[in-house]
Formats: structure tokens, C-alpha cells, sequence
């Protein structure tokens, strides 16, 4: 599983690719976790996730806006995501520690997720994400 | 440019209907051949898409600065008849209300001998970057407050002085600000984030005036060559991206109610007049209302700082004018030699009314709106003034900055901050940011030129120039 930065001018657009769905969200979600806070390793935060959305493009949107929500509200630095999708119901354990300004210095604030560039493919065996963040 | 674009005169263009399939009216936008090189055929595509809006009125149109972005262009200005048009966050943003203002002083570059101290004071003084804490305690009472009043609920509250709600775009406060469309996670974001700058291209710059084009004007609007000058540049943090998220979910349920198709996503919308086109007024309005207290409050947090390290009075640092560039208003427009109720979305673009306007304190009467354009760090920015052609030909809207011209990911790659930190250094300009990384995301090199992004507006007519500032010294998030 991977993750690559293409080019935008103004933001960020990436793409993800996972053997699985699920692995390409959770691979999604690191993404945006690591441009917030770099540096981050699992220590004890841990947090679940159920969503619901009206076809996988919304879920993602809904489920990396809800990743964005938690780590601005509660000052949380994410780094391993595991994520089961069934349909177009997602479950989600995010784990991280707390956001230190020294320790994940560096990262850029994303203000959200855009539909326009979203895209969901599979690629032979893969799954290839593409989606845009705001910074 | 791309295929099937036409040149209508030296600095306009037009992407005619039939561009892309549903276009209702044409696209226009303003560009010279310097500016040319850099526009990307995304952003064009995105400026015909806005055409296909139900209920746009005239043209889809962008300023010179216009680049590719999500939903709208940035740099993109469009008008919809409030009895028939729609409403979309997608022509507003995620950052609502993100805006400039501009402090001027009585001071001049000589008195500025500490300045490496003045950047240092600022910068602990102003919660700047990730995860920085607001210096303000609110209850819920007051966070509904401050959605309603916006500047006013700041000056109220000690972070200002009377005159500083008179010079804001609105007073400081859109009418029909509705908390209630906030949710409490929106809420729960701006509890703590009151008071902070955020990161990205945000930025607090102390200026020199180093030009001035029109001495009248600038008299006017209390600027003179070789003043100091502070510029703040924020939004509606982690509330109004909150804000735009949550609308953003229940509008694309309203564009298939509403029978509405669209050739991306991100411009779900519906009729300005329906429940969801209501709703999300109301809370981007709220979080409009919050963006400008909190640039209220970081006015005070400067004004502390200059007043301790210099001796000078916060009524001697006056406010000269604060303006939006993520915002959908509803206004009244000649159109066709009629006026009519429109609501304008401007995304990445500044409202420029012009002389005469109602709208617009007495004392810019003769003047026209005072219009502030950041430079990035290296580059100078402006200050302009609407005019009536802008009310002709753009609703009243001119630029908002630069553009960018280079990604964050290849600024990166090709630029060390420490390197830009040290030319900056050399050309006096004192920069102080969380991380390397930051400075060289937003490098000047990353952005058009804003000489060039003024010049055209200027020679098109839609604002015209006032000063140029230059920067001295800059705190980044």
C-alpha cells in the first residue's frame, strides 16, 4: 500500500493505491493524517468510526472529513487506520497519540475533502484512490 | 489557452456556451499574455462548468488570478438570480470568509530599529500554525454571539475600538447569520481556534508604504508613502471548514431532489429561496460572522504589541479596511438596466463596489470600496479601490491575491526554507514560521506576479491603484 502527492497548484491531490477497498481508505487516511501531523506514532489514542453515505465516493468524502473533524477537535495526531467497508457502511478504528505542536511540527492544516477530483478504480488487482484536500 | 476560448479584447476572454455540454451563458475572464503561461486548462474547465448553474446571470466569470481549484475556479465570480438561481458552497469554499485587513500606523520604517524583535513579539503573541490554541475562553452563548455580530461582538468585547466595525466589508457582520445552522461539531471546532491565524497561506506581514498612485485616494483612506503598515490575513477556521463540510453532504441531497445536474460534484446546490439553500446561508453567514471576530481579535493581539514595544495608542492604529474573498451575498445589480436581487459567489475574488455605492461608508463615497491584495512573502501587495465598471462588468468584484503558479509539493521539492529565510533575510524581510517546510510551500516564487495580477484589473477598469506595499517583516502559520 502506498500513497503519492500529484500535482495541484493550489492544493493537494492524491492518490492511493491497496490491494482492497478498505485498505485504500485506510491508506487515504493516512495520507491526510501524515500531511497534519508528521511524525506521529501509536500511543494510545484510539478512536472507532461508523458511517453511512449514499455511494462509496460520499463515503470516502465522509470518512476522511470525519478523520479531519476528530484530529482538529480533539488535537489528535492519527497514524495506523484499520477499516472495514460492507456495501456503503464503513467501520473504522484510527489509532494516534496526542497532538504536540513540537514533536508533529511541520504539517499543514486541511480545511476539507473535495468531490471535485474524487475518483474510486479498480485497476487490475488494485484499488486506486484520487481525491483532493483544501490547504 | 484552451481550444474554442476566444479573445474579445487586449485583457478579456470568453469561453463561449458549448464549451462544455449545458453552459447557460458564457464564461469571461481577464488575463494578460504575462499571465497566460500559467493558467491551467482545469481552470477553465471549471469556469464553464459554473455556466451550467440554473438561474447565472450574464457571464461565469474570473479575475486574473484565476487558477484551478474545486467546484469554482479560484479567482471565479458568479451571479444568481435569487428567484431562480442557486446557492453553492462549492462557489464559496471550505475557508468561508477567509479575508484581508490592513492596520495603518504612526509609524515610519526608522522607527522600526528593533523589527527582528517586533516579528518575535508578534509571533508569540498570535496563535500561529496546527494546533494552535485561542487566547479567548467562550461559552456557547458567546460563540452564538459572536456568529451573530461578527466584529461588533469582538469590539464589544475589548478587542477593538468602535471605527474598526465601520471599516469592515458589512460592518463586520452579514445579516441573516443563523447559529442554529452550525452544528455542534462545527462548534466544537471554533470553541478554541478564536483568536488563531491557522497555516497555509495565511500570514500577518508588517509593510512599508512604498508607493502611491493616487494621493487623493490614499489620503482618504489614511495611507501615506512610507508609513508602517500591518496586514492580517485569515478566515473562519476549523468552524467554517466544518460548516461547508456538513452543507456540502445535505446540498448534494438537494441537487437530486431539486432535479439539478451538474458536471461536478463539489457545485452541489439549490434554489437560493428553497430550505437547503436557506440553511446553508445561514450558517456561512454564521461562520462569515466568526471569521471577522476573529480577525477582530487578532487586530487587538498586533495592537498590544505595537503599543508595548512603541508607546503609540490603539486609536492611532486605525483600521483601514477589512474585505472577504470566500463569500456568497445577496446584493442588488443593474442587469440589463434593471435592478435585480442576485445572490454574488465570490471564491478567491474580492467585492470592488464602486463610488456611490450605499453599501459603503460616507467617507468612501467619492473613493469607491477600499480593496486590499496580498502579495506573498517577497512580493509586494496592494491596496486598490472599486470602480463602476467593476459594478458594469463583474458585479463588483475584482482579484484576491497572486495565484499561485507552482504546487506545494514542487515548491518543496525545488526550494529550502532555510534558503528563503536567508534571501528573504537579505532584502530586509524578516520571516518567522513554525517549520522550514512552511516557508517554502509558500515561497514567492510559488505565486504569479501580484505587480502583474494588479496591473490588469487596474487597466480593465475593475479597481484601480491606490499604494503599493512592500513587506518588512512576516509571521506565517
Amino acid at each position: 500500500m502506498t500513497y503519492e502527492v500529484l500535482e495541484h497548484t493550489a492544493d493537494l491531490r492524491f492518490r492511493v493505491r491497496a490491494p482492497s477497498l478498505a485498505g485504500a481508505f485506510a491508506e487515504a487516511a493516512r495520507a491526510i493524517s501524515e500531511t497534519m501531523a508528521p511524525n506521529c506514532r501509536p500511543a494510545g489514542v484510539v478512536r472507532r468510526i461508523e458511517l453511512g453515505a449514499d455511494d462509496t465516493e460520499e463515503l470516502l468524502a465522509d470518512f476522511l472529513s470525519e478523520i479531519l473533524f476528530l484530529a482538529d477537535a480533539e488535537g489528535i495526531a492519527f497514524c495506523t487506520f484499520e477499516v472495514g467497508i460492507a456495501g456503503n457502511r464503513l467501520t473504522a478504528t484510527a489509532r494516534g497519540e496526542e497532538f504536540d505542536r513540537e514533536r508533529h511540527r511541520g504539517g499543514a492544516e486541511i480545511k476539507g475533502i473535495s468531490y471535485s477530483g474524487l475518483s474510486i478504480k479498480e485497476e487490475g488487482e488494485s484499488y486506486v484512490l484520487e481525491f483532493i484536500a483544501d490547504v | 489557452m484552451g481550444d474554442g476560448v476566444k479573445r474579445v479584447s487586449d485583457l478579456e476572454w470568453e469561453v463561449p456556451v458549448g464549451f462544455t455540454p449545458g453552459m447557460r451563458v458564457p464564461g469571461r475572464f481577464f488575463l494578460s499574455e504575462g499571465l497566460r503561461r500559467s493558467l491551467e486548462p482545469g481552470a477553465i474547465q471549471q469556469l464553464a462548468n459554473v455556466a451550467t448553474m440554473p438561474g447565472i446571470v450574464k457571464n461565469a466569470l474570473a479575475m486574473p488570478d484565476i487558477h484551478w481549484g474545486y467546484g469554482f475556479p479560484i479567482g471565479g465570480v458568479a451571479a444568481f438570480d435569487i428567484s431562480t438561481g442557486v446557492i453553492s458552497p462549492g462557489g464559496v469554499g471550505f475557508d468561508i470568509n477567509c479575508g484581508v485587513r490592513l492596520l495603518a500606523t504612526p509609524l515610519a520604517v526608522k522607527d522600526l530599529a528593533n523589527r527582528r524583535e517586533l516579528v518575535e513579539r508578534l509571533y508569540d503573541a498570535v496563535p500561529t500554525g496546527v494546533g494552535a490554541k485561542a487566547p479567548l475562553r467562550l461559552s456557547n452563548r458567546e460563540l452564538e454571539e459572536m456568529m451573530v455580530s461578527g466584529s461588533r461582538w469582538a469590539v464589544e468585547h475589548g478587542y477593538g475600538v468602535a471605527r474598526d466595525i465601520d471599516r469592515c466589508e458589512e460592518r463586520g457582520a452579514m445579516k441573516g447569520a443563523d447559529p442554529s445552522q452550525v452544528s455542534q461539531k462545527a462548534k466544537q471546532r471554533g470553541f478554541p481556534q478564536s483568536g488563531t491565524l491557522g497555516s497555509g497561506n495565511h500570514f500577518l506581514e508588517i509593510q512599508e508604504v512604498k508607493e502611491v498612485y493616487d494621493q487623493k485616494a490614499a489620503a482618504i483612506l489614511g495611507v501615506e508613502r512610507g508609513q508602517v503598515t500591518v496586514m492580517i490575513h485569515c478566515g473562519s477556521r476549523g468552524l467554517g471548514h466544518q460548516v461547508c463540510t456538513d452543507h456540502l453532504r445535505a446540498l448534494e441531497t438537494a441537487t437530486k431532489k431539486y432535479g439539478i445536474t451538474l458536471p461536478d460534484r463539489q457545485l452541489a446546490c439549490a434554489p437560493v429561496a428553497s430550505p437547503e439553500g436557506k440553511a446553508y446561508f445561514g450558517g456561512m453567514a454564521a461562520a462569515a460572522n466568526y471569521a471577522w471576530a476573529n480577525r477582530q481579535v487578532i487586530t487587538d493581539l498586533t495592537r498590544k504589541v505595537l503599543s508595548k514595544l512603541y508607546g503609540i495608542s490603539a486609536e492611532s492604529m486605525p483600521l483601514v479596511y477589512d474585505v472577504c474573498h470566500n463569500v456568497a451575498k445577496m446584493e442588488v445589480h443593474t442587469v440589463d438596466g434593471k435592478e435585480t436581487q442576485l445572490c454574488v459567489h465570490r471564491k478567491g475574488a474580492t467585492r470592488a463596489f464602486g463610488p456611490g455605492s450605499p453599501d459603503l461608508p460616507a467617507e468612501f463615497a467619492e473613493t469607491g470600496q477600499p480593496v486590499i491584495i496580498p502579495g506573498s512573502m517577497g512580493t509586494p501587495s496592494f491596496l486598490l479601490c472599486g470602480t463602476k465598471v467593476a459594478m458594469e462588468k463583474t458585479f463588483g468584484s475584482t482579484c484576491h491575491g497572486a495565484g499561485r503558479v507552482t504546487s506545494r509539493t514542487q515548491a518543496k521539492k525545488g526550494m529550502r526554507g532555510k534558503d528563503i529565510r536567508d534571501q528573504l533575510a537579505e532584502q530586509g524581510i524578516i520571516v518567522k514560521a513554525p517549520s522550514e517546510a512552511s516557508i517554502a510551500e509558500e515561497a514567492p516564487a510559488v505565486y504569479k506576479p501580484s505587480e502583474e495580477v494588479v496591473r490588469v484589473v487596474d487597466a480593465v477598469g475593475i479597481s484601480r491603484l491606490v499604494a503599493k506595499l512592500v513587506p518588512l517583516g512576516v509571521i506565517k502559520g
